[in-house]
Parts: C-alpha cells; sequence; structure tokens
C-alpha cells in the first residue's frame, strides 16, 4: 500500500538517480595507475615454477636418501622368480623340520 | 570499417590480454572505466574508497579473465564483478559507526528547474547518509534497483540472490529507509 512516505521516497530516488558525483577526475589516467598496481603485484609474487626450481635440491636429496635406505634395509631380491620361489620353499621346509611339523 | 571495429572488439582486446598484451587490457579499462567508476559512486564514501573499490574491480577482472566464456556480453560480466565487489566494500564497514549530520543537509522537495543540479545532489546526500544506515545487503538491493533502475531478475542475477531474496531485501530495504527519513524530516 503506497502511502505518503511510500511517495516521498519516489521522489527522493527520483531526484538522485540522475545524480553521479564527478568522477571524471578520477578517471583520468587510471589506466596508468592500475597498471602500476599491477606490475606491483606481479614483483610480490613468486611464480610457481619458481618456487618448484627453488625446492629442487631438497627434492633431490630426499629422493637419495630414500634410495639408500631402501638398499641398506632391504634384502637383495633375486631376479629369478623360480629361485625366489625355491628358495622359500627351502627356508619352510627346514622351518617345519625344525619345529618337529 | 568492420575489420577496425571486429578488432578492437572486447572479445579481441580479452584474447590479446590473455596472450599477454597489458596494453589491450588497458584499453578495456578505458571502454569501461565509466560504466564502473559511476556503479561504484552509488557506493563509494570518498575519492579514496572510490579509487580503491575500482582498482579492486578490475584486477579481479584481469585475475579471472580467463574464466570468461563469452556468454554474456563483457560489460555484464564486468558489472557482477563490480556489484559484488561493492557488497564487500559495505560489508567491510558494517561495523562502523554512523553518525548522522543531518545539518549537512537540507532538502526539500522543490519544482523549481533551476535549482534542480543542486536539488538532485542534495538528494544524493540525503540518500547517501540514510542508507548507511540499511545493512550491506539492504543497500546493495535498493541501491540497484532504485537508482540504478534495474529490475528483479537483473538485480537477482547480478547478486547471485533469488528473485523472492532480492523482493524481500528491497521490500525491508524501503521500510528502513521510510523510518529513518521520517526521522528527518521531524526535526
Amino acid at each position: 500500500m503506497h502511502n505518503d512516505h511510500d511517495e516521498r521516497l519516489d521522489a527522493l530516488f527520483a531526484k538522485a538517480r540522475p545524480d553521479l558525483p564527478d568522477t571524471s577526475g578520477l578517471e583520468t589516467h587510471f589506466e596508468t595507475r592500475f597498471m602500476a598496481r599491477l606490475a606491483e603485484r606481479r614483483a610480490k609474487m613468486v611464480p610457481w615454477q619458481m618456487l618448484v626450481w627453488r625446492m629442487l635440491p631438497g627434492f633431490a636429496v630426499l629422493a637419495a636418501i630414500m634410495l639408500i635406505c631402501s638398499l641398506s634395509l632391504n634384502p637383495t631380491r633375486s631376479s629369478d622368480p623360480f629361485a625366489a620361489i625355491t628358495n622359500s620353499h627351502d627356508e619352510q621346509m627346514a622351518k617345519n623340520y625344525l619345529l618337529g611339523e | 570499417m568492420d575489420d577496425v571495429k571486429l578488432e578492437f572488439s572486447d572479445e579481441c582486446l580479452i584474447t590479446a590480454t590473455l596472450a599477454g598484451d597489458d596494453e589491450a587490457f588497458a584499453r578495456l579499462i578505458s571502454r569501461h572505466k565509466r560504466r564502473v567508476f559511476g556503479l561504484a559512486s552509488r557506493f563509494a564514501r570518498d575519492n579514496d574508497e572510490l579509487e580503491d573499490i575500482c582498482q579492486e574491480i578490475f584486477i579481479k577482472a584481469y585475475e579471472n579473465l580467463g574464466k570468461f566464456r563469452g556468454e554474456a556480453p563483457f560489460e555484464h560480466w564486468l558489472t557482477k564483478i563490480s556489484v559484488r565487489t561493492c557488497h564487500d566494500a559495505l560489508r567491510g564497514r558494517r561495523h562502523e559507526k554512523h553518525n548522522l549530520a543531518w545539518d549537512d543537509v537540507s532538502y526539500e522537495i522543490k519544482d523549481n528547474a533551476e535549482t534542480a543540479r543542486s536539488e538532485a545532489r542534495q538528494a544524493r546526500e540525503l540518500l547517501n547518509l540514510a542508507m548507511g544506515f540499511l545493512t550491506p545487503d539492504e543497500r546493495l538491493v535498493i541501491t540497484l534497483m532504485e537508482l540504478e533502475e534495474m529490475t528483479l531478475r537483473e538485480t537477482a542475477e547480478l547478486t547471485g540472490w533469488s528473485e523472492a531474496n532480492v523482493k524481500v531485501r528491497a521490500y525491508r530495504a524501503r521500510q528502513a529507509l521510510k523510518k529513518i527519513l521520517e526521522k528527518y524530516y521531524a526535526q
């Protein structure tokens, strides 16, 4: 329901609508200021490629440690699957004999 | 002539920007800054804030340019970013205390054409003061619908709210504004 207050408000909106502050002063050379800010932001940012490159020695050391650990802690494996099966079968036979099974 | 138009279409400038040509983005700014400044000036309190908001809008546009699919005109996409950035600015100052300086504003509705310009400025100042008391959501909706004369659907699209939600917020904003202005007129 429209009343006086509504009409007054509508009149106020109608009056204010066409009036926009003069922003022409701010608009002048806005592109230049924007590009300067963009360049500043870029200078602050570290590209991800650079980050990966910087972390490369760390990755290399980690990989070397893992390789050394795996070589020193794990027994050497036979590349022959038949020999591996036979070895484990012999081991099992010996275990059964010793345990009296 | 058509070739020249094509060369400088928004789409071409966007493609050039994405290929690393910053000059193309500067051209896009030149083309659309009037609209962006106009909209942001409805929400900014002073020139410093207006500059900050506009810079933020174009930074967001630049950083998300790759996501622009070209389904709608670039101006529409940019307006969406502008509306959301202005909303963020409003929300950023929601905890600030408002001091209504009614004394600085004197407003009467007159029909005198000679004073129309100053009346319009006074009306805008009065509305700015009164809208300072609204919530960011209400202020956004009322500005878009009443001052920018956007439809319910356009407002819903730009804000990302449902049409029903926009309607409710607009109604509440009007009610709140009426109360605030009643106090002013009673003085």
